[in-house]
């Protein structure tokens, strides 16, 4: 019993049951969910979305936030296609730099949302709007297809029967969390989530730290932009418009509080895939994209409501135990 | 109530010999504190009369009684004659009772006469405020302190004893009959102070009654017609001021049955670790020079708003110092931030653990250890089992509950979320500790503790500078003494060549021992 009520305490159950539910309802609904090749599947869609919740992650424990990822993304897919096919540069060389061109972002987002004292709500409304912008001035607005036959393998090439996807996500995911539990500058972020002002009184480096986060966070979104550009074979000004709402979803299905200090990687990749199984469980009911919007808003309520009530709830289950 | 509300300002109605208010025998106790005692006071209409006590003596408290924040679960209080029961602040509010809170109630983001009028705004025919007679208004308050403030300023901007006049202003504002003043010129300086006095002395003159909280004796003899002296909750004194000398009112807050023994080591040793050399900030404090020794406990003794925490604040690098120097084992040093001075082997235990001290995503051991996470470095990655390590070995060395190990520590009490952070600074292995209010609302177990843990800090040639309001523990603890009073140093001194009425006459302005003697 006591077992039952610590893993309704700790941080990973929330998301997990609502993860769990949302995957039972899906395999129920529909025989093909658990199909390998659907399975397979999941696992393409929710590397992009998964990749960029990692820096969403970082940002939110801070206590801040960053809505510009998904432009971030867009400027990326289109600076990666007119480096490589108009400019002819070689595609490592192309992905090199649009990796920069992603830390760029995000230093001009942590910038002035530190030493700027701009709240990074606004930062990042703004900064949403000019890195889209800026992608639809680079390419006059048209899509730019067929960026290199090099590039499908990044994304659809397998290794071991098992999707590429697959890979970078656990890759990526495993460094994210080494970097949170096990580094100074983890705990930092934590720590100033957590408290500013007693992060600063400690000795810690509060705005470096800030700007830390919001750097990895445009760097997670470059390489959602190179994971996107390869799928598609394309870049485009109008890619990547829901991932800025998406990879917050994520993180905060995770559990992870806007307010700061709360949150691991480990529950943000619960709260992606989350999101991925209830786009495509919707999808193989053919249900209309207008119900899958509402039902996600749902998912992502009911999954936040699940962790805030999960004391009340493990201290339920452990009076039941008790009693019986 | 409904009959009071018709002639709510009636003060004239009062004859002057009869008390306006009445506090009959009021009680009131909170968790873990009895606040008030059995205290009574009268308050007659066209008098100041003060309220004086240590800190934490229950002037506030019966204030707040008497304005309405707090209900007493004894006793009661009479208004002219007639018994009244205040269950909102809106209640006294009504009955005429305006009260000046220490703590600012102001809204930053607003204009000075959208503060005044805030919750009353006058409405003109069409139902839509009338901002023309807010701001005529707002402007006779303005002049009646003869201030020099536009009633369309924000109040953000203007200084914080330009808001506290405003704060005084919007209080005077209200139809009142009593008006309660605390610490009302903590923020004031000598020029705006003598204005409050003039304003007083005219309101006054009305037939309006005030109640003065203070901690400075000299303005409460300049302006006070009698005095009620709490001490621990309960009432010494309440005299007219002409039979008292400031001698009297002294002894008698601090009273002669406080025999505490108090666990104090010297562990001074003779190198000069710290010297502060003339520093003034922009904060106010003023040419501030002092010498610190390695193990040495450095009192800084004085009121609320002296300027003590300031020169911490200096010190630690969160206030930029203009000029003087400090000398860190005899190496002049310049802090940009606390980070820096962390980095120095300084640390600070803040006044406000809540709010500046505890991490309260964090468990215990990671509480302990964000001072100097380098510790715990295998390679470059942080060893998860040597901070559990750790934690455990401070938390059993501090005596703080094992369950912090694997739990936020909000679930401590105040007494041990203050160790967990005596332990940081303690695991971070500062040099020179800054510990500001460290037994502030702690009990006295986790007091004693707190000591014990000085004692330790100093016989391992750590120093502390040690700030407090609690001047008994402050003269016991240190070894050496400064008194501050508006941002400057009056006296340094071994701690046993000071009592304790000498060291509240003089940050009080009282003036030496031997005036007040």
């Amino acid at each position: 019993m006591e077992r039952v009520s610590r893993f309704f305490r700790s941080t990973v159950a929330g998301p997990l049951v609502a993860f769990l539910v949302v995957a039972t309802f899906a395999s129920l609904a529909t025989p093909r969910f658990l199909q390998p090749q659907n399975l397979s599947n999941v696992s393409l869609q929710v590397a992009t979305v998964a990749v960029v919740s990692i820096g969403a992650t970082l940002v939110i424990l801070t206590g801040g936030i960053d809505l510009s990822p998904g432009s971030t993304v867009a400027l990326v897919t289109c600076t990666l296609a007119i480096l490589v096919k108009n400019m002819g540069l070689p595609l490592p060389v192309g992905i090199l730099l649009v990796l920069l061109l992603g830390v760029a972002c995000g230093f001009v987002n942590g910038f002035f949302s530190t030493y700027g004292r701009i709240p990074s709500f606004i930062v990042t409304l703004a900064t949403m709007s000019i890195y889209r912008g800026l992608a639809f001035l680079i390419t006059k607005g048209t899509p730019i297809f067929s960026v290199s036959p090099a590039l499908e393998p990044l994304f659809y090439g397998k290794l071991l029967g098992i999707p590429l996807p697959f890979y970078y996500v656990v890759i990526l995911y495993a460094l994210g969390s080494l970097f949170l539990r096990n580094t100074v500058q983890g705990r930092a972020i934590y720590a100033v989530g957590g408290n500013e002002s007693a992060a600063r009184l400690t000795g810690i480096a509060v705005n470096r730290s800030k700007l830390l986060a919001f750097v990895v966070a445009g760097l997670t979104a470059a390489i959602g932009g190179v994971l996107l550009t390869a799928w598609l074979n394309s870049g485009s000004p109008n890619y990547g418009a829901e991932l800025g709402l998406q990879s917050i979803a994520a993180a905060v299905i995770g559990g992870a509080s806007l307010v700061g200090g709360y949150g691991s990687m480990i529950a943000t990749l619960v709260g992606a895939l989350t999101v991925a199984v209830v786009q495509n469980g919707l999808n193989l009911l053919a249900v209309p994209a207008s119900w899958q919007e509402i039902t996600l808003g749902i998912v992502i309520v009911a999954a936040v409501g699940l962790d805030m009530w999960k004391s009340s709830i493990g201290r339920a289950f452990s009076k039941l135990f008790r009693q019986t | 109530m409904s009959d009071m509300t018709a002639d709510r300002v009636g003060v004239l109605e009062t004859p002057l010999n009869e008390p306006l208010w009445q506090v009959r025998g009021i009680s009131k106790a909170f968790p873990g504190v009895q606040a008030l005692e059995d205290v009574s006071m009268d308050i007659y209409p066209g008098e100041v009369h003060a309220l004086l006590g240590e800190n934490g003596s229950g002037k506030s408290t019966l204030a707040k009684c008497i304005a309405g924040v707090h209900q007493p679960e004894k006793g009661e209080i009479l208004f002219r004659g007639r018994p009244v029961r205040f269950h909102h602040p809106m209640d006294a509010r009504a009955a005429g009772v305006a009260t000046i809170y220490q703590e600012f109630s102001l809204v930053p983001s607003l204009t000075v006469a959208e503060n005044i009028y805030l919750g009353r705004y006058p409405r003109n025919s069409a139902g839509m405020i009338d901002w023309p007679a807010v701001r005529k208004g707002t402007r006779q308050v303005l002049e009646q302190l003869s201030l020099a403030i536009d009633p369309d300023e924000i109040v953000r901007t203007l200084s914080v004893a330009e808001q506290q006049l405003v704060e005084i202003a919007k209080a005077i504002s209200l139809e009142s009959n009593l008006l309660i003043m605390d610490e009302p010129t903590a923020a004031l300086g000598l020029l705006e102070t003598q204005r409050l006095m003039e304003l007083i002395r005219r309101l006054t003159a009305q037939n309006k009654a005030i109640i003065y909280i203070s901690h400075r004796l000299d303005e409460v003899f300049q302006i006070a017609d009698r005095v009620t002296i709490l001490k621990d909750g309960r009432r010494v004194a309440s005299e007219p001021i002409s039979k008292l000398k400031m001698g009297d009112v002294v002894r008698a807050m601090v009273g002669f049955d406080i025999q505490q023994h108090y666990p104090k080591e010297r562990h001074v040793r003779d190198e000069v670790c710290l010297e502060v050399q003339g520093i003034r900030t922009e904060n106010g404090v003023n040419d501030v020079s002092f010498s610190v020794r390695v193990g040495e406990v450095f009192g800084l003794g004085g009121m609320l708003g002296s300027g003590r925490t300031e020169i911490a604040r200096a010190i630690y690098g969160l206030d930029k110092i203009v000029a003087g120097k400090i000398l860190l084992n005899g190496r002049q040093v310049v802090f940009n931030s606390p980070r820096e001075a962390v980095a120095a082997g300084v640390g600070m235990v803040p006044e406000n653990r809540k709010a500046d001290g505890c991490f309260f995503n964090f468990e215990g051991p990671k509480n302990i250890t964000i001072s100097r996470l380098k510790e715990l470095l295998q390679g470059p990655f942080l060893s998860l089992l040597k901070e559990r390590e750790f934690g455990e070995l401070y938390l059993k060395r501090m005596n703080i509950p094992a369950t912090a190990l694997e739990r936020s520590v909000q679930y401590l009490s105040g007494g041990n979320q203050q160790k967990v952070i005596l332990a940081r600074w303690l695991f971070s292995q500062a040099r020179i500790l800054i510990m500001d209010e460290p037994t502030q609302g702690i009990d006295i177990g986790a007091k004693l503790e707190v000591y014990h843990v000085i004692n330790e800090l100093t016989a391992s040639g750590i120093s502390i500078i040690l700030i407090s309001s609690d001047f008994p523990e402050l003269l016991a603890m240190s070894d050496r003494v400064a008194v501050v009073r508006d941002g400057k140093i009056l006296h340094i001194t071994q701690s046993e060549q000071m009592t304790e009425y000498q060291l509240i006459g003089m940050a009080s302005g009282a003036g030496t021992s031997d005036e007040i003697e």
